[in-house]
């Protein structure tokens, strides 16, 4: 136990502390139905991070974060200028399409780059067991920053996912979301991969959609599955000695199965959030 | 320390037979040897006898330039005595963060307990320039040195001296060992040249620049890759060119590792009339070499020479 604590301490300070901002802004993804924007966006940033490596940069360079950064906005901007009332083409539609087109290049580029499929293969599964604590405290302090600018205008944020009616000047708001989203994830795929990030921003809220009907109370379940399943995604990654990040992604859906069933059992529907 | 380490060698003897692993019986283990790879940790078997239980962090059939970090890996090195690494640049990729994590300083740079076997032997292809277009090179030269039989040999006397220093009750069991070895490697090594002297000068087509050492050894020519640059995935132009070459040579021979696209291979042997020869640098990652270093080498050697002499026969 001593033991498991001591090799596991860092990834299970990494994932009670980090999955936190991620949970809250899966609600809004959820709400909005930009599910897989968070995808795009790190994909996109992870393309910015191919052009940095083969511009010949350090993959943990200041230019390499420069240019994943500036990646990102372009992202952001794209998704802000396409969410039309075009019910022609959804917005879902587009996002996927920007997703596959940014990692077709990024497999383009490395194609020239040595051991670039297993670059790739990297960026999806990520390496939480071994994440520096340097690191955490980094991405902490910008994530609690970022936290900070949410809750200050929290008011014009929810109106935007949640209505009733678009705050003042929405699109610039909107800019705002995606960017501070980009960072967020940028941030947090450098340390648990695609597939974690995507995991702890939409299965808690989901899960937090099946059980709850206000804000308050969804982030508080959001919270509570993202806890249970990272302990336990861990302890099995620890126990069974699988890899750690895919643990905890499938400890997470299984967490999904069993809200859903209960769910489901209960007879209760899942309500849309009325503000 | 040593309270812990009956049951995490239980756990070792599990996760050994398991993954099929070399691994002594730990009842009476004095040191605790981990390899990076499984012909290092084959050797230090062969040396350490039932005084050493070794593990090997990567499978046989894993590429040793990319493996994927487990917790085990973190609890084998914090409990480890000994840390055998081919060095060279060859784990440069996931090794040190584990290292980071399991604050071990028996296993520090400079201490008797981390070898590195790249330090015994003399390194082929060390390059001029340091460019990263030409794919991933390697700083240090070619990391695929243990290839060559007696780069094996210079590694196993690095071994038997290392723990030697390491447990000094058991050194003269240690030095034993390492003349048995030898002397069973010295007459395989007869037997080796004999089978492959044949074959002399002869041109192999391989998936990835792994075999310049046991080319030299052997006097082949390995020379022609399916990789257009070592790490590159292959690209259409580059095998065209490959298989243009082995149609106007004769090469019938293409010889791919377990990680590797053996599509690829079988596409390009169809294509030209060759044979696909499942080569491998670790015991255990092709049927028939798991019993150890000197019987992978004999596997090589016999399927090698058993492929190019039937070579050009209809």
């Amino acid at each position: 136990m001593m033991e498991a604590l001591q090799i596991m301490k860092w990834p299970l300070l990494a994932c009670l502390l980090l999955p936190g901002l991620l949970v809250y802004l899966g609600l809004h993804v959820v709400q909005r139905e930009i599910i897989f924007v968070d995808l795009a966006l790190a994909q996109v940033a992870a393309l910015g991070s191919c052009v940095a490596v083969l511009l010949g940069h350090e993959a943990n360079a200041w230019q390499t974060y420069a240019w994943s950064l500036s990646f990102t906005l372009v992202g952001a901007v794209i998704f802000t200028l396409t969410r039309t009332k075009d019910r022609r083409i959804p917005q879902e539609a587009l996002i996927g399409i920007v997703y596959v087109v940014a990692a077709a290049a990024g497999i383009l580029l490395l194609s020239h780059s040595a051991h670039g499929d297993e670059e790739l293969r990297r960026t999806l599964v990520g390496e939480v067991l071994l994440v520096q604590p340097a690191e955490i405290g980094k991405i902490f302090g910008a994530f609690a920053v970022i936290a900070a600018i949410h809750y200050f205008f929290r008011r014009q944020f929810l109106a935007l996912s949640y209505g009733p009616t678009l705050p003042a000047g929405a699109g610039w708001w909107d800019f705002l979301f995606y960017v501070l989203f980009g960072l967020v994830v940028t941030g947090f795929v450098h340390v648990g991969g695609v597939l974690l990030t995507f995991s702890y921003l939409i299965v808690p809220a989901v899960c937090a959609a099946f059980v709850a009907d206000s804000l308050p109370v969804r982030l508080l379940v959001g919270w509570l599955i993202a806890t249970l399943g990272s302990v336990a995604g861990l302890a099995s990654s620890y126990r069974f000695d699988l890899p750690t990040g895919a643990a905890i992604v499938c400890a997470l859906g299984v967490a999904l199965l069993i809200t859903g069933a209960t769910a489901g059992l209960r007879g209760k529907p899942s309500a849309r959030l009325k503000r | 320390m040593n309270h812990h380490l009956s049951l995490i060698s239980q756990k070792f003897v599990l996760a050994a037979a398991l993954g099929g692993i070399l691994t002594a019986t730990a009842a009476h283990a004095t040191l605790n040897v981990v390899a990076t790879t499984p012909e290092l940790a084959a050797i230090a078997q062969a040396i350490g006898g039932d005084r050493v239980a070794v593990t090997s962090l990567a499978k046989p059939t894993e590429d040793p330039h990319f493996v994927t970090p487990k917790p085990s890996f973190i609890v084998k090195l914090n409990h480890a005595d000994a840390l055998i690494e081919g060095g060279a640049e060859l784990e440069v990729g996931w090794l040190p963060p584990l290292l980071d994590n399991a604050r071990n300083p028996k296993l520090a740079l400079g201490a008797p307990g981390r070898l590195q076997a790249a330090t015994v032997v003399s390194m082929l292809e060390v390059p001029t320039t340091l460019d990263r277009s030409k794919g991933d090179i390697h700083a240090m030269g070619n990391p695929h040195f243990m290839t060559d039989p007696l780069n094996g040999r210079a590694v196993a006397q690095l071994i038997a001296e290392r723990l030697g220093t390491l447990a000094p009750k058991e050194a003269e069991v240690f030095k034993a060992n390492l003349a048995k070895f030898n002397e069973r490697l010295d007459a395989k090594l007869i037997e080796w040249q004999k089978s492959l002297a044949p074959c002399a000068s002869k041109r192999v087509v391989a998936y990835h620049n792994t075999w310049p050492y046991f080319a030299q050894r052997f006097a082949l020519k390995v020379d022609l890759f399916l990789e257009p640059k070592p790490g590159i995935p292959p690209t259409p132009a580059n095998l065209a060119a490959v298989m243009s070459r082995m149609k106007a040579e004769r090469i019938r021979t293409v010889i791919v590792e377990p990680y590797q696209n053996r599509k690829t291979a079988e596409r390009v042997a169809a294509e030209t009339g060759a044979v696909v020869l499942d080569f491998c640098q670790f015991p255990g990652g092709v049927k028939g070499t798991e019993g150890g270093y000197i019987e992978l080498l004999d596997y090589l050697v016999q399927s090698l020479a058993k492929a190019l002499a039937t070579e050009g026969k209809p």
